[in-house]
């Protein structure tokens, strides 16, 4: 059985802050959540979205660290900074291409989701992955994932020309192997429920 | 002696909370490995999730998923995650209270409070008669304690007048089901969900109030099942089914009747199954003849074609499973409303098989269990009918009392409150809820609170309706003493003692046994633990609907939990009911009702325009006392809010953020505005588990379905406008103690 | 945890910069070389006794030299100790910084107060090391490399004479404090390491969070050798005053293999944070400059995250090493903040999502 890893599925989440709460339970950041859940945009729509550490295969948040603080296993997890070396500057929080680092100002650090290290390094299941009621982040082999869900996992994304592959997935439509993030107007996933009401717009997507 | 507020609320709020606790005992530290990992289930909601406490010196410092229980295999809500930060809460209650006038409340020994309690019992029932004493119990407890305080209500005060909070839950979910199939308990185990073709939701946010629930139906959805439905918001779920039916509050019956009149018109009903397997269809083939799909949209407050296009998803699927929760519920037709969603399973025959069925999602973390053995008015353990003689002749028989002794049918919770406030009730005994918070048109219930003469609340913090309490008395915490409930699939599990109570507190059932030994029946009341008392409640149950007799506790831990009825000890369990169409009434059958429409209590009018709708949030259960004591939750939701939509708050030139008055002709309440377009435009949402000025209970009517007797939580009719931020003394209280930020 | 990702970069690139890394390397060695030779006045104060230890120092400098070197190949590195330097030095700034110097010092090096707050049994064990290292160093380069020596007075058996560079600094008698002091620094140095060790060993056994990622050859052995050194030369003491010199020539050879192990290490380890670390107040400097600067702008929601100076540096380190950010809409992914970009990333999964959907 090949290993297992994060699945990522932003269509399930229902934004209850479950792996928020559990995340500040790992032994590793003990009382400092990692993980991050966005609320889109409340105003037109319930959309939540959780963003873990993806672990880039070449994280693009080592390589711009000036200290060399930021190291990956050899199981391919990107680790916080080292602390010895962090010298807090933040700049792979904002260069990474996922959001992901964040910077303590209390202890002059970055720390970041290391997928629990303490959990997955000794066979058990990351902690967000274990509580998430929802399904949205799940750790299972590739081979389970393609056995119970119709979506496909990528892990290759575009960033502008920069192409980033990642050991977590995202799971996407069939068909799909790539995510090209574009900037341009996304539009929010509106859902107004007033002009679900109005009798002409029955082409809303909810038919 | 008047049991109004011995002291300023915001001065009780300051020695007795809420504080919520932010940091774990022993700090957050990583250090060291726990003494012992107990395997027990989390306290917060009726899916009962398992979920293992860390135990150290002692004191729970924290958590580790359960992989294994089936149920929930480790999923866990945020509410599960934090639960354990309760034990060691600087808000526990450590000793007996008794109120003072002006002075609060003093600490008494235990023997000083029970003795003072018993002889109060004494005089009110000598003055007043045996009913004069009520007991309002709650369905958070085990079964065990339910089962203890029905008991204790009928051979110990030998009142009528016990009833718990699940008449704010439950009830209308129970009623129907028992009308239909002769059976109150979710049809199916959570296992035949994936395997539905196609789910209907009428009235659950599940993705907040049952999150464990939303993996099955995306396994469902996985699998190609079509999700549909109701809510008069987009929840979380809403936001990616395939069919979202945004229903006007209370027009839930207009998509049901509307649908079954589609699929009778297009042929998607079972003739066979509906002759040979149930009664009743002519008069709800002669109902639903009028609910074309233009009236059913009008009552339902929506475009007919998304009536039509339920219809077309769930009528010729193969496979089908109903959920409903409090949101057709909580109505003056709650009732009506589940027998109208019902009527659409059994119309297809698609029940008690695998991947086909119906559940409703209990709320309270005991549910189900806590609704079947004797606290619920109109019911003895085992759920027998309080009015049935063999049923008393059996239960009295266990007890060892004459069956003419036991109390008949009493009235029901807010019947009770009611019957308080017009002094026919003048004694209280109240565990395990807090109506002040949870029940409808809150002055109402405090009024009626201050007007008892003796009032005896047991808590482990002291809630917003203990602040009444002339004597308190200091129970435990679910992880403080062992015993089992009952999950929303009808499985029967067992919560493992993890530490003792705090020095000082009792375990509840303790606490209630030596009530009783004070009142003379000590000799009923000999259990050593909770062990012999589920022994009894076995015995009870036995025969009953609510068969216990065949589940031990043994056979609960080798199994993951027991699905009853389980009759006999080599009985496994019966996870799906109905099979092979077999129902529960004497004729076999399931019973059809025909269902017509009625308007709300209060419908929206000129003066007050605008419906209230209320419910819950993710981070919070049920009234708030135990997670406005928790540091995380508190922070995930910190006050409520008014949902609006902006076409709405465009009109009362309210933009969002500000603070709005939200007035009934009940009550009122000030909150921030949240203007969003999820939400019908006719109609705002308020989460009730805040007090004082934030409740949204000062708003709700104490209006009641006439079978279930449940509140019309989720309508009444409201104004509303823009005010400026509140300055009161209440207003500038923390807000988990029902203050604004 | 392995140097892998990041090394493996460092070495690509080149020939170049391993020779550029060689020179430097030489460079510190040769230094240190000459400070010895003119410092014990053409090793005339040199104690040959102590050759091991001169010599494991000149080829630490040169690992070291060569290491710091190879670290501002790095494009951030370099961007950024060039920045640290400019900004502390721009003339119009360089009294402030002087001042909010004599701060920084005290707060990141003498308090260490951030470490404090990351966990107080993490501060007490780097606090006993610290200083017992510091204070150990403090005596035995400038010993071994010929720079102070003690001499009896030719007139007198009852005080030393101290010598620095030669110079004669002052003179104390045996029987003081200050001699006291002067023959006990290493015995009080090694028994703080040993203090500073145990902690750390204590906090590393029952810390699950330590135990989850901590690798041997990066935190344990620096540990290791630590322990190693204050052991043998404690032991080399009670040789010396309590055993008539038991075993002694063997326990100065363990001794100096250790110390000379542990110089040979820090060029590679965890130890060369010691060298690190400086340098991040280059860019507590930098920061604070650019911070009276432009501020950074998100172009999604238009918010500020961050300075201007910072972003647009930013951009040209990413520039150099290759990451292609620029986006076809002629915009720079850099230019989204990081709460834009986790929504954005959401919105366009959704999409990808809606648009499946729909063609259902």
């Amino acid at each position: 059985m090949s290993e297992r890893t994060l699945f990522i599925d932003g269509s399930r989440c229902i934004g209850c802050q479950a792996c928020v709460q559990a995340c500040a339970e790992c032994d590793t950041h003990r009382g400092r959540p990692m993980i991050h859940l966005e609320t889109i945009r409340r105003r037109d729509s319930v959309q939540t979205a959780p963003q873990v550490c993806m672990h880039c295969e070449d994280p693009i948040c080592a390589r711009v660290c000036p200290a060399d603080a930021i190291k990956k296993t050899s199981d391919g997890v990107v680790q916080s900074s080292l602390k010895p070396r962090c010298i807090g500057c933040s700049n792979c929080v904002l260069a990474c291409p996922f959001g992901v680092p964040k910077y303590f100002a209390e202890i002059d650090q970055m720390m970041k989701c290391d997928l629990c290290y303490d959990r997955t390094s000794v066979g058990k299941m990351p902690m967000c992955a274990t509580v998430c009621p929802s399904g949205a982040i799940t750790f299972a082999t590739p081979e389970e994932i393609g056995r119970t869900r119709k979506g496909t996992p990528v892990n290759r994304w575009h960033f502008g020309r920069e192409e980033v592959r990642t050991k977590v997935y995202a799971m996407a439509p069939p068909g799909r192997d790539l995510i090209q993030v574009t900037t341009g107007r996304t539009p929010t996933d509106r859902t107004d429920v007033a002009a679900m009401l109005e009798p002409e717009s029955l082409l809303n997507r909810h038919l | 002696m008047m049991a109004k507020l011995p002291l300023p609320h915001a001065t009780l709020v300051e020695r007795f909370g809420p504080h919520p606790s932010h940091v774990p005992p022993g700090g957050w530290t990583a250090i060291g490995e726990p003494d012992r990992i107990v395997k027990t289930h989390c306290c917060f909601c009726g899916q009962q999730c398992g979920i293992q406490l860390k135990v150290k010196n002692e004191r729970v410092v924290g958590f580790e998923p359960w992989e294994e229980f089936p149920f929930n295999r480790g999923k866990l809500c945020p509410k599960g995650v934090k639960r354990y930060m309760q034990d060691e809460h600087p808000d526990r209650l450590r000793s007996p209270l008794e109120r003072v006038e002006g002075e609060g409340f003093r600490e008494i020994p235990w023997d000083q409070a029970l003795d003072r309690a018993a002889r109060e019992i004494r005089r009110i029932q000598g003055a007043y008669g045996n009913d004069a004493f009520a007991v309002l119990s709650g369905s958070s407890l085990t079964n065990e304690k339910a089962y203890l305080m029905g008991k204790f209500a009928r051979v110990v005060l030998r009142t009528a007048n016990i009833d718990y909070n699940g008449r704010l839950c439950m009830v209308s979910a129970a009623a129907a089901s028992k009308k239909v199939f002769g059976i109150d308990r979710s049809a199916n185990p959570w296992s035949d969900i994936p395997k539905a073709d196609v789910v209907l939701v009428a009235g659950a946010n599940i993705g907040e109030c049952a999150p464990i629930t939303t993996d099955y139906l995306w396994e469902a959805r996985e699998r190609g099942a079509k999700l549909i439905l109701l809510d008069p918001r987009m929840t979380p779920v809403a936001r990616t089914v395939d069919l979202f039916i945004p229903v006007r509050p209370g027009g839930d019956i207009g998509v049901f009747n509307g649908m079954l009149h589609v699929m009778l018109e297009r042929g998607w009903i079972d003739r066979k199954f509906i002759a040979e397997r149930t009664s009743g269809w002519e008069e709800v083939e002669a109902a639903i003849r009028k609910y074309t799909p233009e009236y059913a949209g009008k009552i339902a407050g929506v475009p007919p074609k998304l009536i039509v296009k339920a219809a077309e998803l769930w009528g010729p699927a193969r496979t089908s499973f109903l959920l409903h929760s409090r949101g057709i519920e909580h109505h003056s037709k709650g009732v009506e409303n589940c027998l109208a969603a019902i009527n659409l399973v059994l119309a297809t025959g698609r029940i008690g098989r695998e991947g086909c069925g119906y559940a409703m999602i209990t709320g309270q973390g005991n549910g189900q269990g806590g609704r079947e053995h004797g606290q619920k008015c109109d019911q003895l353990p085992g759920a027998r009918d309080i009015e049935n003689p063999d049923h008393r002749r059996h239960v009295a028989d266990v007890w060892g009392v004459s069956e003419a002794s036991l109390p008949h049918k009493g009235l029901t919770y807010v019947e009770i409150i009611e019957a308080i406030h017009a002094g026919r009730i003048k004694g209280l005994f109240l565990i395990c809820t807090n109506p002040l918070v949870s029940l409808p048109h809150r002055t109402f219930v405090r009024e009626a609170l201050e007007r008892l003469e003796f009032f005896i609340a047991v808590d482990f913090f002291l809630s917003e309706t203990a602040q009444h309490a002339d004597v308190v008395l200091p129970g435990s915490l679910m992880e403080e003493d062992e015993g089992t409930t009952t999950n929303v699939e009808g499985r029967v599990i067992l919560h493992r003692k993890a530490v003792e109570p705090p020095s000082g507190a009792r375990v509840d059932w303790r606490i209630v046994c030596d009530l009783a030994d004070r009142l003379g029946a000590g000799e009923k009341f000999r259990f050593r633990s909770p062990r012999d008392i589920f022994e009894e409640l076995r015995l009870a149950s036995k025969g009953g609907i609510a068969d216990y007799h065949g589940i031990t506790w043994e056979k609960i831990e080798r199994m993951h939990g027991v699905f009853w009825p389980c009759p006999s000890p080599d009985h496994t369990g019966t996870p799906r009911l109905y099979e092979g169409g077999r129902f529960a009434h004497p004729d076999g059958k399931a019973h059809f009702h025909a269902v017509e429409w009625r308007p709300a209590a209060e419908e929206p009018d000129e003066e007050y325009p605008i419906i209230l709708t209320t419910g819950r949030v993710v981070a919070h259960y049920l009234s708030g006392s135990q997670t406005r004591r928790i540091g995380g939750l508190v922070e995930q939701a910190t006050q409520p809010t008014c949902e609006m939509h902006p076409r709405l708050a465009e009109k009362l030139g309210i933009g969002d953020g500000d603070f709005v008055r939200v007035e009934s002709r009940r009550g009122a309440l000030t909150v921030r505005a949240q203007v969003v377009t999820t939400i019908r435009p006719d109609t705002v949402f308020v989460p009730y588990h805040w007090p004082n000025d934030r409740a949204a209970n000062n708003c709700t009517i104490r209006a009641l379905d006439p079978v279930s007797r449940i509140p019309e939580y989720k309508v009444c009719a409201v104004r509303i406008r823009r005010v400026e931020r509140p300055d009161d003394e209440t207003a500038s209280l923390p807000p988990e103690a029902g203050g604004v930020r | 945890m392995s140097e892998m990702a990041s090394e493996r970069r460092d070495r690509s690139g080149g020939l170049t910069d391993v020779a550029n890394a060689f020179v430097w390397g030489s460079i510190a060695a040769g230094l240190l070389t000459a400070g010895i030779y003119f410092g014990s006045r053409g090793f005339k104060d040199f104690d040959t006794a102590l050759i091991p230890y001169a010599g494991g120092s000149v080829l630490a400098a040169f690992g070291l030299g060569y290491r710091y070197a190879m670290w501002l190949r790095r494009p951030p590195t370099r961007l950024y100790w060039r920045r640290g330097w400019q900004t502390f030095l721009d003339p119009r700034r360089l009294a402030g910084n002087l001042v909010h110097l004599l701060g920084l010092f005290w707060r990141n090096f003498i308090a260490q107060s951030f470490i404090e707050r990351r966990s107080p049994l993490r501060w007490a064990a780097h606090a006993c090391l610290f200083w017992g290292c510091i204070l150990a160093a403090a005596v035995t380069f400038p010993l071994s490399f010929g720079w102070i020596r003690f001499e009896t007075p030719p007139n007198s058996q009852d005080s030393y004479i101290a010598y620095v560079f030669g110079v004669r600094l002052f003179e104390f008698p045996l029987d003081g404090i200050a001699a006291m002091l002067i023959f006990n620094v290493l015995v009080i140095s090694a028994v703080l390491v040993l203090a500073g060790v145990f902690l750390a060993l204590w906090r590393r056994v029952r810390d699950r969070g330590a135990l989850a990622v901590q690798q041997f050859a990066n935190d344990l052995v620096p540990l290791i050798l630590l322990f190693a050194i204050s052991i043998t030369g404690l032991l080399l003491t009670v040789s010396a005053r309590f055993l008539h010199g038991f075993h002694y020539g063997f326990l100065s050879q363990l001794h100096a293999a250790t110390v000379i192990l542990t110089l040979l290490y820090l060029p590679f380890g965890k130890f060369f944070h010691i060298f690190q670390r400086p340098a991040q107040l280059g860019f507590k400097f930098y920061r604070r400059a650019a911070a009276e600067g432009e501020p950074a702008r998100c172009i999604r929601c238009g918010e500020i995250f961050g300075c201007g100076l910072h972003i647009s540096d930013l951009k040209r380190v990413e520039a150099e090493l290759g990451i292609r950010y620029e986006l076809e809409t002629g915009s720079h992914y850099q230019d989204v903040c990081p709460p834009c970009r986790r929504k954005n990333l959401a919105l366009v999964q959704d999409r990808l999502w809606r648009d499946a959907r729909q063609g259902e």
